[in-house]
C-alpha cells in the first residue's frame, strides 16, 4: 500500500469527515484505500466474511456526487463501515457465522443499516462473529474465526470479534456490534478500540438476529470515543418496530465529547475487581483513575452489589431466552450448530419458569440497588477485562461463564450505557481497557469522560502492525 | 431457587428425556456439568419474593 493510502485508513471518522467537507478527500479515495488494505492484510485476521466492494464503490461515488453538489448527510457521509454478520442487509448474505443461515439473503435492511445508509455511510461488508452472537469460535463453522490484530496468536474477544479486529486493523473506520453480555465491549477492549453499549432501547434491534430479547443491545465500535459518538448520532432514535425502543430526546453526542469533565463525579467499583486483575490491568486501572482525576473529575470508591450477582442474573436470563429463540432449530437440526453453540442453546431447556422469573425479579432488584449506590455520581468506572484475551488455539470452555464473572454484565443487567476505553498496553503488548457506565440515556456524560481521557493519553497513536 | 442440590447424572438423564431435545450421550454429560455449575451460582438469587413482586416485563394493554 502507498503511504497516502495507509494514512487514509488510520484517519478518524471526525478527521475524514472534515477533509471531505473541505473537498480535500473523496469518499471514493477513502473506500479504495480501505478495500486495498482489506485485500492486503485481512487474510491474516479473517475479520470480513463477506466483502461488498461493488456496492461500497457505488455508495462512495454517490456520496462524492452529493457532497460535490452541497448535500451533506451528516458525520458518516462517505465513511467506510463494517457490519457484524447478524445485521440483516438487503441483497447481501447474512449468516450469523452459522451453517444454519449459510444461504440467507434478506430482502430488507435492519433499521440500523437503513439509518447508516441514509446517513451516507459506505458499507464495506459483513464481519465475523461468534455464531449467533453467542457460541465460541470453533472449527466446525462456515468461516474461519477472526484473530487479534495485535497478536494473531490470540483471539480478538467476542462475540463482535470481526468488528473489533477490523477497526483496530484499520480495515474500516467504524463497525456495528451487538452487546448482550459484553459482546461489544469485550472485543473493543481486547483490540484497543473504543466501543459503546448504549442504553437498552436507545438503538433499534429490528433486523438484527436476536440472542436474548431483554438484554440485546446494538451499538458501534470505532477507533476513538468521538467516532463512537458520531456513529451514535446517526444510529440512536425511536423505532416502532422494536418493542424495546425508547422515545428518548435527541442528543448531540458528537458535541458531548468536547465537554469538560471538571467536577464530574465518578464512582469506582473497586470491589468488583480488587485483587483479581492481572498486574498489567491493575496498573492500567490505577493510572486511568489518576488521569481522570487530573482532568478534574472526582473519583471515589463506591460499593455496588457483588459482581457475581449481576453475572448469574444475566446468565440465567440469557440462557433461557436464547434457548427459546433457537429451540426449534436445536431440535430439528442440532448438527448444524457449532458444538459449543449447540450446548449453550440446549442448556436453557433445563431451567424452569420459576428460575427464569426469579432471575428477572432479581434483575429489577439489582437495577434499583445499583441506582441507589450511584446516587450522587455521574458515572461508574470499572475494568473492562481481567487480563489478556484467550489464546487462539485454545478452545473456549463450553460453559465459559462458570469461571470468572463477567465485568461487562452489570451494565447489561441494569440496561445502563457503558463505554470501553483503551488504557494502554501490557508488558505482552496486548491492550488494556476500562469501562465507564452512565445513567440510563446519559451517553453524553460517558462520552465526555471517555474523550477527555483519550485526549490526555497517547494510546490512540499506536496501531497494530500486520 | 427451588433446586438446591444439583441432580446426579442419572437424574439429569431422565430429565433430559423430557425436554424434547435430541441429545447425544456427550451432550448430556456436558449439559449436566453446565447445569450443576449454574445451579451452584444460582444460590445467589433470592428464593423468596413478595407474592406481588412483579418482574420488569410489564405487559401494557395500550401498546
Amino acid at each position: 500500500m502507498s503511504n497516502r493510502a495507509s494514512e487514509l485508513t488510520t484517519l478518524s471518522i471526525a478527521e475524514a469527515g472534515s477533509l471531505m467537507a473541505r473537498g480535500e478527500l473523496t469518499a471514493t479515495a477513502l473506500a479504495e484505500a480501505f478495500l486495498a488494505r482489506i485485500a492486503a492484510v485481512d487474510h491474516k485476521i479473517a475479520s470480513f466474511v463477506t466483502l461488498t466492494a461493488d456496492r461500497a464503490q457505488a455508495a462512495a461515488r454517490q456520496a462524492d456526487m452529493e457532497m460535490s453538489q452541497g448535500l451533506t448527510r451528516g458525520p458518516l457521509h462517505g465513511i467506510p463501515i463494517g457490519l457484524k454478520d447478524i445485521y440483516e442487509t438487503e441483497g447481501v448474505l447474512t449468516t450469523g457465522h452459522s451453517h444454519l443461515r449459510a444461504d440467507y439473503v434478506p430482502s430488507v435492511d435492519a433499521e440500523t443499516v437503513r439509518r447508516l445508509k441514509a446517513g451516507g455511510a459506505v458499507i464495506l461488508g459483513k464481519l465475523a462473529t461468534h455464531e449467533f452472537a453467542n457460541g465460541a469460535m470453533t472449527p466446525d463453522q462456515p468461516f474461519p474465526p477472526a484473530r487479534n490484530p495485535w497478536n494473531t496468536d490470540y483471539q480478538p474477544g467476542g462475540s463482535s470479534s470481526g468488528s473489533g479486529a477490523a477497526v483496530a486493523a484499520a480495515l474500516c473506520m467504524g463497525a456495528m456490534g451487538s452487546d448482550t453480555g459484553g459482546s461489544i465491549r469485550n472485543p473493543a477492549g481486547f483490540c484497543a478500540t473504543a466501543g459503546i453499549k448504549p442504553t437498552y432501547g436507545l438503538v433499534s434491534r429490528c433486523g438484527i438476529f436476536p440472542l436474548s430479547f431483554s438484554f440485546d443491545t446494538a451499538g458501534p465500535l470505532a477507533w476513538t470515543v468521538e467516532d463512537n459518538a458520531l456513529m451514535l448520532d446517526v444510529l440512536a432514535g425511536y423505532d416502532p418496530n422494536d418493542q424495546a425502543s425508547a422515545k428518548a430526546p435527541k442528543v448531540d453526542y458528537g458535541a458531548s465529547t468536547h465537554r469538560p469533565i471538571k467536577g464530574m463525579r465518578i464512582a469506582l467499583a473497586r470491589t468488583w475487581y480488587e485483587g483479581n486483575l492481572t498486574a498489567d490491568m491493575a496498573k492500567g486501572m490505577d493510572e486511568a483513575v489518576h488521569v481522570l482525576r487530573d482532568q478534574g473529575a472526582v473519583v471515589e470508591e463506591v460499593v455496588f452489589p457483588d459482581i457475581w450477582d449481576y453475572h448469574i442474573c444475566g446468565r440465567v436470563v440469557i440462557t433461557v431466552e436464547a434457548h427459546a429463540i433457537h429451540r426449534q432449530e436445536v431440535i430439528e437440526t442440532p448438527e448444524k450448530f457449532g458444538y459449543t453453540t449447540r450446548r449453550r442453546f440446549q442448556l436453557g431447556a433445563f431451567l424452569s419458569a420459576e428460575q427464569y422469573l426469579s432471575a428477572v425479579r432479581f434483575r429489577r432488584k439489582l437495577q434499583v440497588d445499583t441506582r441507589a449506590a450511584m446516587r450522587g455520581y455521574d458515572l461508574i468506572m470499572a475494568p473492562n477485562q481481567w487480563g489478556p484475551p484467550e489464546i487462539f488455539e485454545e478452545p473456549q470452555e463450553i460453559f465459559h461463564f462458570l469461571g470468572k464473572p463477567s465485568l461487562s454484565m452489570p451494565f447489561n443487567v441494569t440496561g445502563q450505557p457503558a463505554l470501553t476505553v483503551c488504557c494502554g498496553f501490557g508488558s505482552d503488548g496486548l491492550p488494556l481497557a476500562f469501562q465507564l457506565g452512565g445513567r440510563p440515556f446519559d451517553e453524553a456524560s460517558v462520552f465526555a469522560a471517555g474523550a477527555a481521557y483519550e485526549r490526555a493519553t497517547p494510546w490512540r497513536l499506536r496501531r497494530p502492525t500486520l | 431457587m427451588t433446586e438446591k442440590k444439583p441432580p446426579t447424572l442419572e437424574e439429569f438423564r431422565a430429565r433430559a428425556a423430557l425436554t424434547g431435545l435430541p441429545l447425544t450421550t456427550e451432550d448430556i454429560e456436558h449439559l449436566h456439568k453446565g447445569y450443576a455449575g449454574l445451579i451452584a451460582l444460582m444460590e445467589r438469587i433470592p428464593t423468596r419474593w413478595a407474592w406481588a413482586a412483579e418482574p420488569p416485563h410489564v405487559f401494557r394493554a395500550d401498546e
